[in-house]
């Protein structure tokens, strides 16, 4: 993990210090709060329906035990004792008190976090795949790039101002975990023919509401050439971004009316204009980077565990667990362990402090330190031996952190929605708990398969609806709450944006539609086919019918 | 029916207004009906003239609801409780007779209700 030198360290004491004297003056009366709303958000923080939310960043995802901790004491000292992980891999606090946050600020600068470019116009924090430096897939460690990307983006003076936000996610998998095709930029680490580094390049995908995928400006960047074209693509954003509507004011709405073809034409241009020497990344400056993610001191051991092997065939439970939540480690006798934050009726991604503190333990005692956290709004242990998975499952289970569902239909993703958020039209959090009730039968949920349910509360998509197998969008329908569904998006590897499937439905409809679709789509699906393969396959008509006519 | 809230600046509790004062429970809010038109606009003016203790002070709509008052917005039946996952999080935690009045009250969702939600020019 990178660790902060004393010049960060020292940034960090300032600015929370800065963020101090702001909030002392606002109370002062000597700000107006059009003048000190800017200055909050760019320290993340929001005032919402009931309080202040402080989102706090994780960078690319990755956190290690003493910065879990940290969190869950901010969760008990000044919260309600959880936090809200997000889908953009940060942390949100929902009842933070605006007299307490400059103090929150230095107890997160204590231990090198911060919640700067959380919010703003600026380039916010890193995607990256949560399997980083654990999977056998990929072809270099994103974690790299995405801490360069972090520290050449962070209060960069041209890209603080932009015309809107600007999100980047870089994956070095084959299979996205990051939903790169739908963000600002795309960085997908590929290896040339002649085995030299590179990425392709997507520019311009999105969601909210105007959703595209992105399509790919440059098919192979050399790594060491990152950072001046990222300058490149940013400043013909930034030139030619529409500054006069916030609702086209994305950099997806440029390429989009340019074209990609265009835009890239552009980018072209305006790269070749750049001074190399003093854009990219130096070479020294690389190295010091790469250091800091030197390969983990894994044990040489067998590719069988015995106490594992055994484990799985005394305990169902864990081997339903073994089945949905454990992955394979490019390191023999290693695995990736997914902690699913989606048990029945919790609030998908919502950790108590107390669960906070046990994965923080694991982590450190069993797992090198290193927890991640994905956009789907659980969390990994990226690196823990086959021989203590019976004993880490057993701690897990006891804090309620082993719910065997990853992938599976439970495993929603719902944005906080109108019981938190000032923005939404409609709750997304109860619609979730509903459909998980609708399908609390793990084996049932096993035989469907792998279906993202994904629920926004508005148009503005946090929750990602337009990327979801089965997406759920929260509307207000003549003062009522209503809810749109979508069929066949994806935001992996194979992204595509969903189609609406009909009318919205009422709150109470919506489990009960899931329910039809899964109906429809488990007469039809075909042997190994996925939910989004059968749609795929089959088009809309089947399920619009299974939920419509029944309807009438 | 109205009343009139606005979030808390240093805490960013949901606050009522109640005769020049700011409260936490909206069973203590004023009540203006049609005949105080006058009497509202001017609380609102002077919350609105007091950016060091409340931020975003706007007039709500009222339905009556089991025998008391409740927003008619859906958002502001929230807010006025606080978030339906968390039944024992915000205002609804202490219970009575006005939080189930709000729970059961049914109505429009946040584009009605918060009176000035859309600016006229």
């Amino acid at each position: 993990m990178y660790q902060y030198d004393l010049i960060d360290k020292e940034f960090l004491a300032d600015r929370s210090a800065e963020f101090r004297g702001q909030v002392a003056r606002r109370l002062a009366g000597e700000l107006t709060e059009d003048q000190f709303k800017p200055l909050r958000l760019m320290n993340g923080l929001y005032l919402q329906l009931h309080a202040y939310m402080l989102r706090v960043a994780i960078p690319y995802g990755s956190l290690n035990a003493a910065q879990a901790r940290r969190l869950a004491e901010i969760a008990r000292d000044y919260d309600k004792g959880y936090g809200h992980f997000t889908t953009r891999q940060n942390i949100q606090f929902n009842w933070i008190k605006l007299k307490d946050a400059p103090e929150i600020l230095d107890k997160l600068a204590e231990v090198d976090l911060h919640a700067i470019q959380t919010s703003g116009n600026c380039i916010r924090n890193t995607t990256s795949d949560p399997y980083a430096g654990a999977t056998a897939e990929e072809v270099d460690d994103p974690r790299v790039w995405a801490e360069v990307i972090r520290q050449w983006s962070t209060l960069h003076p041209e890209f603080s101002y932009l015309p809107r936000k600007f999100k980047i996610a870089i994956t070095a998998s084959a299979k996205d975990r990051t939903a790169a095709k739908v963000h600002d930029i795309g960085l997908l680490m590929r290896q040339g023919r002649d085995g030299q580094l590179g990425f392709e390049v997507i520019v311009g995908g999105g969601q909210g509401r105007t959703p595209y995928v992105g399509p790919t400006i440059k098919q192979f960047l050399p790594t060491d050439r990152l950072l001046s074209y990222l300058e490149a693509v940013l400043r013909v954003y930034n030139r030619h971004g529409r500054r006069d509507n916030i609702y086209k004011a994305r950099i997806k709405i440029l390429v989009a009316a340019l074209g990609a073809e265009e835009f890239g034409r552009q980018v072209e241009q305006e790269w070749a204009k750049i001074d190399a020497a003093r854009a990219d990344l130096p070479a020294a400056e690389y190295a010091r980077i790469r250091a800091a993610f030197a390969a983990t001191p894994f044990e040489t051991l067998p590719a069988r565990s015995e106490a594992f092997e055994l484990a799985k065939t005394k305990d169902s439970a864990f081997a339903r667990f073994v089945r949905n939540n454990v992955k394979a480690h490019k390191q023999p006798g290693y695995a990736i362990v997914e902690v699913s934050l989606k048990a029945a009726d919790q609030t998908p991604g919502d950790a108590s402090a107390h669960q906070l503190e046990v994965v923080a333990d694991l982590a450190e005692r069993y797992g090198f330190n290193d927890l991640r956290v994905t956009h789907v709004q659980n969390l990994v242990l990226p690196h823990i031996k086959l021989d203590d998975l019976p004993t880490v499952f057993a701690t897990l289970q006891a804090a309620g952190l082993a719910t065997a569902n990853i992938d599976l239909i439970s495993d929603i993703i719902a944005c906080p929605g109108l019981d938190y958020c000032a923005l939404a039209n409609a709750r997304a959090i109860p619609i979730a708990q509903d459909i998980a009730r609708q399908f609390a039968d793990p084996d049932r949920a096993e035989t469907i398969g792998e279906l993202k349910i994904k629920i926004s509360g508005c148009i503005n998509a946090c929750g990602h609806h337009h990327v979801a197998h089965i997406g759920i969008l929260g509307v207000d329908k003549k003062g009522e709450e209503f809810y749109q569904l979508s069929l066949g998006g994806s935001g992996a590897e194979d992204a595509a944006i969903g189609k609406i499937l009909g009318p919205a439905l009422p709150a109470d409809r919506v489990a009960t539609a899931v329910d039809q679709l899964v109906g429809a789509y488990l007469n039809v699906r075909a042997d190994g086919e996925r939910f989004l393969d059968t749609y795929r396959r089959v088009g809309l008509e089947p399920f619009k019918e299974a939920v419509y006519a029944q309807a009438d | 029916m109205k009343a009139i809230t606005a979030n808390r600046l240093l805490d960013g509790d949901v606050v009522f207004w109640k005769a020049g004062q700011w409260v936490e429970r909206f069973g203590d809010a004023q009540l203006f009906d049609e005949t105080a038109e006058a009497d509202l606009e001017a609380a609102v003016a002077t919350g609105k003239g007091q950016p060091t203790v409340v931020v975003d002070v706007y007039p709500i709509d009222l339905t009556p609801s089991e025998g008391h008052w409740a927003p008619v917005s859906y958002r502001e039946r929230i807010r006025a409780l606080g978030p339906t996952n968390e039944p024992t999080h915000g205002k609804q935690a202490e219970g009575g007779d006005v939080v189930e009045a709000l729970r059961h009250a049914s109505g429009a969702a946040r584009s009605t209700g918060r009176v000035d939600l859309i600016r006229r020019k």
